[in-house]
């Protein structure tokens, strides 16, 4: 089939055939396990899953690129779809390194978006081959998602790709987890990026009736305002990772990484990209201190993922009740409810059930933590 | 069993209870250049002689002007209603009893003070009102009230809800009236707060400013409030007499009383005259509960302070519970209620502990509303809907305590415009704002001091 019109949305849709594979088999990610995934019993889930998200996109407004066999044609083929062109072929097993080859090939054939079906460990090879050169959206289908970039499930997946606007977007966390660590019952996750996911337009009606500040940069200065006027002297800020603490700190003349976090007092960058104990360390030398962090999108977790140098002992000192959540209007539109997994439960349960989040100028939204049992065994 | 407590047209009351008579002295309005009380000279440009001496009358009653009452008579008296299913559902002991106020031509309270004010303008020579509109039911009893008296009206409609609620301006069109999006390019204040945020949603306090500030710029123009001001919460008050005749009528009266409160006039409409008789001592046992929006809480979070009544600060000075004049509060479906400060009457009556309030999440507030639709009938507005929430978590208390307590709220008006506000509910969009108080405190003592 040739390449359509501009009229048509063009998808690059891949599938890690593996992912979710070493879930029920107790491997808890399959990255570099899919053989022993499959000695153990394993079946492949991820064909199951994008054929439930493709099926509902059926019909001429879509045009796939894709790979072949089980990284993507198969699935397309399964759901009745023939207007797309095999962009890249592998061989024998697939891996990583064909996941970021076929990504490469589909943001030079023009892509719009990139419809992938995996889990944290493809979401970080599609993001690691495209940045943000093009949006990026996930068919969960792996054993754990912790990155931002996933629909809640298969349908919703569809259902983003078809309402989705191409001009509107979202930045969306990618986390890395340590599978060795995760396996030994640690989890440990690092802020690895941050990807573009494309942003939902309200049902059209509706955008129109409510001005929601759906312009995330707008909505960040206006957080950033806010903030900057309860900063206070001699005390000691400690600026979790992303954008809307980067956006803060900005504001306040200063530079912040991206990924890490970040130490500020009296108008100062103390600490860049701090370990647990270097926050440990200023702590004790500081009379006063509050943490600012921003929740991952999409699962919701304020504390605990992807920030893991803020723990639980950090918090403790700092105490519960100065711990500031910042997130735009967008971001919160995504993320129906909050986690806190600090690792101590009891620390956890202090969040209470509700967390205000600061959205805007003099504006919070109230949000529902939900507890989650711990679910490392 | 009675559903429903009419009371005769003859009986609609034919004076308006000032509440002013039974409370101490009240602070004083300041003019906002000099800080000195305002003088009736101030008011002048842009209010009608009668309703500045209504402002600040002495008398206990004030008469309705026969013209006027004629008017009210087309919807007035408004029915009571025993809510028995409502009760029935809720399983409480507790009687709940609903004055509804959604009968009126423009769907709500507001044409209880829009008539007599358009009146009083009519009388004076005036040709044309000024106002900023909420969610649109005051510009729409505006401008009804006006075309009845042969006057003009511009509407200043904030842009959040005129984009929400696009009927309410083709309401006032069909009334004859002007609505424009506010801000707007029409007035400095408009043009100021567009050059710093043309994306804004507006608010009632800037809409105020554009409003106030064309009829300060035209002789033949005044200014007219659909809220906040005594003389608007006077002339509210046939709601509350209306209602307890009607209660007396099957031998009832409330323990508790419920409104809404934005600016604060339907809550006063319905509860100053059983806060005068508790005030008087003949009922000192009443509980009177105003009913906020947690977005935009000026009562439960406020400061009880002097503040401007409008953003640009062109108004008198109102002692007050405010959020501060500057504050934009969050787009919430319930825009009638987005007012940073209140009634300075229903503020002092709070501060003395005569009156109380409370303050809810919209998602919930929603959720009564739904409730009552399926029991009810009605379909409220969601401003109307907090004192919905509130009258149910009152009788729901009272399953649990046992107590037979007799519920009065106001139902000020139905939601038949607020249809795409209910969609967003069920499509779960309805966002839970939150008024950030101690962040707000701490940034607030760390501004400069102006002034």
């Amino acid at each position: 089939m040739d390449d359509p019109g501009p009229a048509v949305k063009r998808i690059g849709f891949l599938i890690n055939p593996v992912a979710g594979m070493g879930g029920p088999v107790g491997l808890k990610g399959t990255d570099g396990k899919a053989g022993e995934a499959e000695l153990r019993g394993a079946v492949p889930r991820s064909q199951e899953r994008a054929v439930r998200t493709l099926a509902l996109l059926r019909g001429p407004g879509f045009f796939f690129f894709t790979c072949s066999g089980e990284m993507g044609e198969l699935a397309l083929r399964r759901a009745g779809i023939d207007h797309y062109q095999v962009k890249y072929r592998y061989q024998g097993r697939s891996s990583a390194a064909d996941t970021r080859a076929a990504c490469l090939e589909f943001l030079s054939c023009g892509a719009d978006l990139i419809l992938f079906c995996g889990g944290d460990g493809t979401a970080r090879d599609v993001f690691d081959a495209v940045g943000q050169r093009v949006p990026i959206l996930g068919i969960p289908a792996g054993v754990k998602m912790f990155s931002a970039v996933f629909a809640v499930n298969p349908e919703a997946a569809a259902d983003i790709v078809r309402s989705a606007g191409i001009s509107d977007f979202l930045d969306a966390e990618i986390l890395d987890i340590d599978e060795d660590a995760y396996r030994q019952g640690d989890l440990q996750t690092r802020l690895h990026g941050y990807a573009r996911i494309p942003a939902l337009p309200e049902l059209t009606q509706y955008s129109k009736q409510v001005f929601e500040d759906r312009d995330e940069e707008r909505a960040r200065v206006g957080i950033a305002r806010f903030i900057a006027e309860t900063i206070a002297p001699g005390v000691l800020y400690i600026l979790g990772p992303g954008t809307t603490t980067a956006a803060l700190a900005k504001y306040l003349g200063l530079e912040k990484t991206l990924l890490g976090v970040d130490l500020v007092k009296d108008g100062k960058v103390v600490v860049t990209d701090a370990s647990e104990a270097q926050i440990m360390e200023i702590l004790r030398d500081s009379s006063g201190s509050r943490i600012i962090v921003s929740p991952i999108g999409a699962q919701g977790f304020v504390l605990g993922r992807g920030n893991q140098q803020i723990s639980k002992d950090v918090i403790r000192t700092v105490g519960t009740g100065n711990i500031i959540v910042i997130a735009s209007p967008g971001k919160l539109a995504g993320t129906p409810v909050l986690h806190v997994d600090t690792g101590d439960p009891k620390l956890d349960a202090e969040f209470g059930e509700h967390l205000t989040v600061v959205s805007g100028y003099r504006i919070a939204q109230r949000k529902r933590v939900l507890r989650i049992s711990d679910d490392r065994d | 069993m009675q559903t429903k407590i009419l009371l005769p047209e003859e009986q609609m009351p034919k004076r308006w209870y000032n509440i002013l008579a039974d409370m101490p002295p009240m602070d004083p309005a300041l003019h906002p250049k000099t800080g000195k009380p305002v003088t009736p000279e101030d008011l002048s440009p842009i209010f009608p002689m009668e309703l500045i001496r209504q402002e600040v009358a002495a008398d206990r009653f004030i008469d309705i002007p026969e013209e006027v009452r004629e008017i009210l008579a087309l919807w007035r008296p408004s029915p009571l209603f025993r809510a028995r299913r409502l009760e029935k559902h809720l399983k409480t002991p507790a009687k709940i009893f609903y004055k509804w106020e959604g009968v009126s031509p423009a769907g709500s309270h507001k044409p209880n003070t829009a008539v007599p004010q358009a009146y009083y303008n009519m009388k004076a020579g005036i040709e044309r009102l000024a106002t900023e509109t909420g969610a649109g039911q005051w510009g729409s009893a505006l401008a009804f009230a006006t075309q009845l008296f042969g006057l003009e009206c511009t509407v200043y409609m904030v842009r959040s809800s005129y984009a929400q609620k696009p009927y309410r301006k083709s309401m006032m069109q069909v009334w004859g009236a002007e609505c424009l999006p506010s801000p707007t390019d029409r007035t400095n204040s408009g043009r100021q707060v567009l050059q710093g945020d043309p994306e804004t949603p507006g608010s009632l306090g800037i809409a105020i400013s554009e409003a106030v500030e064309d009829a300060a710029t035209h002789s033949n123009t005044n200014y007219s409030l659909g809220s906040v001001l005594n003389h608007v919460c006077l002339h509210q008050t046939v709601i509350g007499l209306e209602a307890r005749e009607q209660l007396a009528m099957v031998e009832e009266y409330p323990d508790v009383v419920i409104g809404c409160v934005g600016g604060g006039s339907n809550f006063a409409g319905i509860s100053f005259p059983f806060a005068g008789d508790k005030i008087k001592g003949t009922k000192p046992g009443t509980d009177i509960v105003g009913v906020e929006p947690s977005a935009c809480p000026s009562l439960t979070k406020g400061l009880f302070a002097y503040d401007y009544g409008d953003v640009a600060g062109l108004t008198p000075l109102l002692k007050m519970f405010t959020l501060g004049h500057d504050f934009v509060p969050p787009a919430i479906h319930a825009g009638g209620l987005r007012y940073h400060g209140d009634s300075p009457i229903v503020s002092r009556l709070v501060h003395d502990g005569v009156m109380r309030a409370v303050s809810y999440y919209q998602n919930e507030v929603f959720e009564a509303a739904q409730t009552f639709a399926r029991t009810e009938g009605l379909i409220v507005a969601p401003e109307s809907a907090h004192a919905v929430k509130a009258a149910i978590d009152m009788a729901l208390e009272c399953r649990k305590t046992g107590e037979a307590k007799t519920i009065l709220f106001n139902n000020s008006g139905h939601g038949d415009f607020d249809m795409s506000s209910y969609d967003a509910f069920y499509q779960g969009k309805l966002v839970d704002y939150e008024y950030p108080a101690e962040l707000i405190r701490q940034s607030l003592a760390r501004l400069p001091k102006v002034g």
